[in-house]
């Protein structure tokens, strides 16, 4: 009850009637500054050959400008009351006034709880998740849509992974990561339809592609820092999408590209009925056809990118290369004066978060067969972002979190059409108010002297 | 073993413009191994921009500074500021404390040690097999960052982030971290400012270790006299500047041009007993000189 009772004083009664009147009357100068514009007047046309006129529509300001004024003195009237009762609640221990102190309280306290929780907790939910990630395709309820979402939140967990080196560890603001998502995609069509190459094969071309891309873009602008380094990787990402939409002769421009093979399984493909002198991927294994079969091997297929992503930064984190990135995060000046070159530290996050957007580029050019430049606008740049942020930046499991909140639960509401989008909104929101930082901002040290919870 | 008083550090008509503002002015002077050497002057005198140019964050409009390193010497307004660090082995702290405020204080002195563990780890790929040589190196450099710990009262603390640390242990920590570079010359900028009577004579302590022990040159940006008189050997005194004295403790003390500058320009005035005591080095902990009314204009 702490947080309540300390709040009070902020809020002392003296912002009595007058005061709520005197907001009130803003809001509504406000209002009416903006009513008038909008709502005052209207073009009208008179029908054919008789011209426009302009029709006043004061009833109409009036009406806005009142309900802001009686909104805003609700609101104010509310708030007051809402205090108090936390107030109330934060002074006696019993009575209503606690109960509802308490609930509000909760909300915050409960990813304070999660990020307090021990280590131990931690790995619990991880494995949690990591099973039931695991069984996911198994699972009775799990229809072929659920099967897709599973590989739609995967792809975006893999990638906000990926970002999470750059972002997250380095420190440095990318808006511009689907650029090597593209890079990805459009290396794996293009080698896979001219070259005959397989997934397998492609997948690190792809992801050395991404990389080198990685590379060649931060050479130039990794000394800008913090929102100039934000501004530039947005055109970038702008560039190659621009690029991609132009260079019709590889490209095939807005059209896309089609015809993406398949992953087949180590050389067995998922078809109904393949191709002469081809054994497919049911008849193999004696099994019943059905669509559902590809989908859950590309869910694998995600699920161990994912995974390899995870561990990889799992581990680089505990080299000195990963400590470097942080460092730089925390303070570039210091790490100068520490002999650290910040130009490579900084590069070899870039490259490597690239690399493994371009794995998961490739994967999903061969889920969808076809990739056409529209799939790499900046709101996919956005999401990601938006993933490492919520999810607490540098926190693995706060990816995972962010992305099952944003991608699974938003796709629950897509027959809200354009609702979604307001879910998402809210959503975040939600988690900016309560929890600034992100999710889960708790980080562990990644070398201890003593034991834990040895007394030093 | 060099001689003591071979010099470490030459700095040759240093200057620094920024614009029309002359922060350094033709500033020569030189700092010997194993000795500390103190530059002293009021607020403004141009202190903290002579560390900038020597470690490299400001290339100087005017000058040379050299460092004479074990392996050859090293033109250091030549050089990028992380390769003076890097290969030149000039180590600093900095006047508004610079820690990895979000990892944990052991972790900032592996950080400190990363070009060492980034050779051990084969630029990464053998740590992330996991080599053994890698994981040997690793337990030396927790070892070095043992030492320093141990040195510095923080070994308890080791575990918590560095940002959480009290404002002297942070102090204690930048000094440890820059000893884990293992330095030739070691640039301390107002380490004692902000700390207490006691944090002081602890940090009395710990330098004189570290030029006693390990051998290397400390170059000490300080405000407070009673560090600067007890364990100086040679100290140079800015003003607006330009360097107005050099020599010994004890000479600088005493030189006229020094209380003139602390002072103001009002000569003849009687000197203020706080102001008299501290120049002998009998001010509290912390003494902050301002400048006298005259100059401030
Ligand atoms: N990057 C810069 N750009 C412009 N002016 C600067 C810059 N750095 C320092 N100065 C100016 O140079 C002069 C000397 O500053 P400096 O920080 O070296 O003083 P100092 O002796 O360290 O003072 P203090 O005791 O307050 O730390 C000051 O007038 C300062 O404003
Ligand atoms: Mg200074």
């Amino acid at each position: 009850m702490a947080a309540e009772t300390a709040d009070t004083p902020q809020h002392p009664p003296q912002d009595g009637i007058a005061a709520i009147l005197k907001d009130a009357g803003i809001a509504a100068l406000i209002s009416l500054a903006l009513a008038l514009p909008l709502f005052g007047f209207r073009i009208v046309g008179f029908g054919s050959g008789r011209g426009l006129a302009l029709e006043e529509r004061w009833d109409w300001v009036v009406t806005a400008v009142l309900a802001v004024f009686a909104g805003r003195i609700a609101l104010n009237l509310w708030l007051r009351r809402f205090r108090a009762v936390l107030a109330i609640g934060g002074r006696v221990g019993d009575g209503v006034g606690d109960k509802i102190g308490q609930a509000v309280a909760a909300a915050p306290r409960l990813g304070r709880i999660l990020q307090a929780a021990k280590p131990a907790f931690r790995i619990a939910v991880a494995g949690a998740l990591l099973a039931v990630a695991l069984a996911w395709p198994a699972f009775p309820f799990v229809d072929r849509y659920l099967l897709d979402l599973g590989v739609i939140v995967l792809t975006y967990v893999m990638l906000g992974w990926g970002l999470n080196i750059v972002v997250g560890l380095a420190g440095l603001l990318d808006l511009g990561y689907v650029a090597f998502y593209a890079v990805g995609a459009y290396s794996y069509a293009l080698l896979a339809l001219h070259f005959d190459l397989g997934f397998w094969e492609c997948l690190p071309l792809a992801g050395a592609f991404a990389a080198f891309f990685g590379i060649v873009l931060g050479f130039p602008v990794l000394r800008l820092r913090g929102d100039y380094l934000a501004i530039v990787t947005l055109g970038f990402g702008e560039i190659i999408r621009i690029i991609l939409i132009n260079w019709y002769p590889v490209t095939n421009g807005p059209n896309g590209i089609s015809g993406i093979p398949r992953p087949s399984f180590f050389g067995l493909p998922f078809a109904a009925d393949p191709p002469e002198g081809t054994v497919a991927f049911h008849q193999f294994f004696g099994l019943e056809y059905a669509s559902t079969q590809r989908i859950a091997f590309l869910y694998y297929v995600i699920l161990a990118l994912a995974l390899v992503t995870n561990l990889f930064t799992l581990r680089i984190r505990r080299l000195p290369v990963g400590r470097a990135w942080e460092a730089l995060r925390e303070d570039e000046i210091a790490c100068r004066s520490l002999g650290i070159n910040p130009r490579n530290t900084k590069l070899t996050a870039f490259a490597i978060g690239a690399m493994f957007a371009g794995f998961g580029g490739s994967f999903f050019a061969t889920r969808q067969g076809f990739i056409s430049p529209e799939s790499f606008s900046f709101i996919e740049s956005a999401i990601i972002l938006a993933i490492v942020v919520l999810g607490g930046m540098g926190s693995q499991l706060g990816v995972v979190l962010a992305a099952v909140l944003l991608i699974g639960v938003t796709e629950f509401f897509r027959e809200l059409e354009q609702f979604r989008m307001l879910a998402f909104g809210a959503g975040m929101v939600a988690i900016m108010v309560w929890r600034p930082r992100g999710l889960l901002a708790h980080r562990d040290p990644t070398i201890r002297l003593h034991a834990r919870g040895e007394k030093a | 073993m060099p001689a003591p008083d071979r010099p470490l550090l030459t700095v040759e008509h240093l200057t620094m413009r920024f614009g029309g503002l002359v922060a350094v002015h033709d500033v020569s002077f030189t700092a010997a191994g194993r000795r500390i050497t103190a530059i002293i002057g009021p607020n403004g005198a141009g202190k903290t921009t002579v560390f900038n140019c020597i470690t490299g964050f400001y290339s100087p409009t005017v000058g040379r500074i050299v460092l004479h390193g074990g392996r050859g010497d090293f033109l250091l307004e030549r050089m990028e500021g992380y390769l003076i660090a890097q290969k030149a082995r000039v180590a600093r702290t900095f006047q508004n404390i610079r820690l990895f405020p979000r990892m944990s204080v052991l972790e900032n002195l592996l950080v400190a040690q990363h070009n060492a563990l980034m050779r051990a780890s084969g630029m990464s790929v053998l740590g992330l097999l996991g080599a053994a040589g890698f994981r040997h190196a690793e337990r030396e450099a927790v070892d070095h960052a043992r030492y320093w710990l141990d040195r510095t009262a923080l070994a308890d603390v080791a575990d918590i982030d560095a940002g959480t640390l009290p404002y002297g242990a942070q102090r204690r920590l930048e000094i440890a971290r820059a000893m884990c570079t293992r330095p030739a010359l070691l640039c301390l900028d107002e380490p004692a400012a902000g700390l207490n009577h006691a944090e002081s004579r602890d940090l009395n302590h710990l330098l004189r270790f570290i030029r006693d022990e390990h051998e290397i040159g400390v170059l000490l940006i300080e405000h407070d006299m009673s560090v600067v008189m007890e364990i100086s050997d040679h100290v140079v005194v800015l003003d607006y500047g330009r360097k107005i004295a050099e020599g010994s403790p004890e000479a600088v003390r005493h030189s006229p041009d020094v209380i003139r500058a602390y002072l103001g320009e009002e000569e003849g005035e009687a000197l203020p007993p706080e102001v008299t005591a501290d120049l002998k080095g009998e001010g509290g902990a912390g003494a902050a000189h301002e400048r006298g009314p005259a100059e401030t204009q």
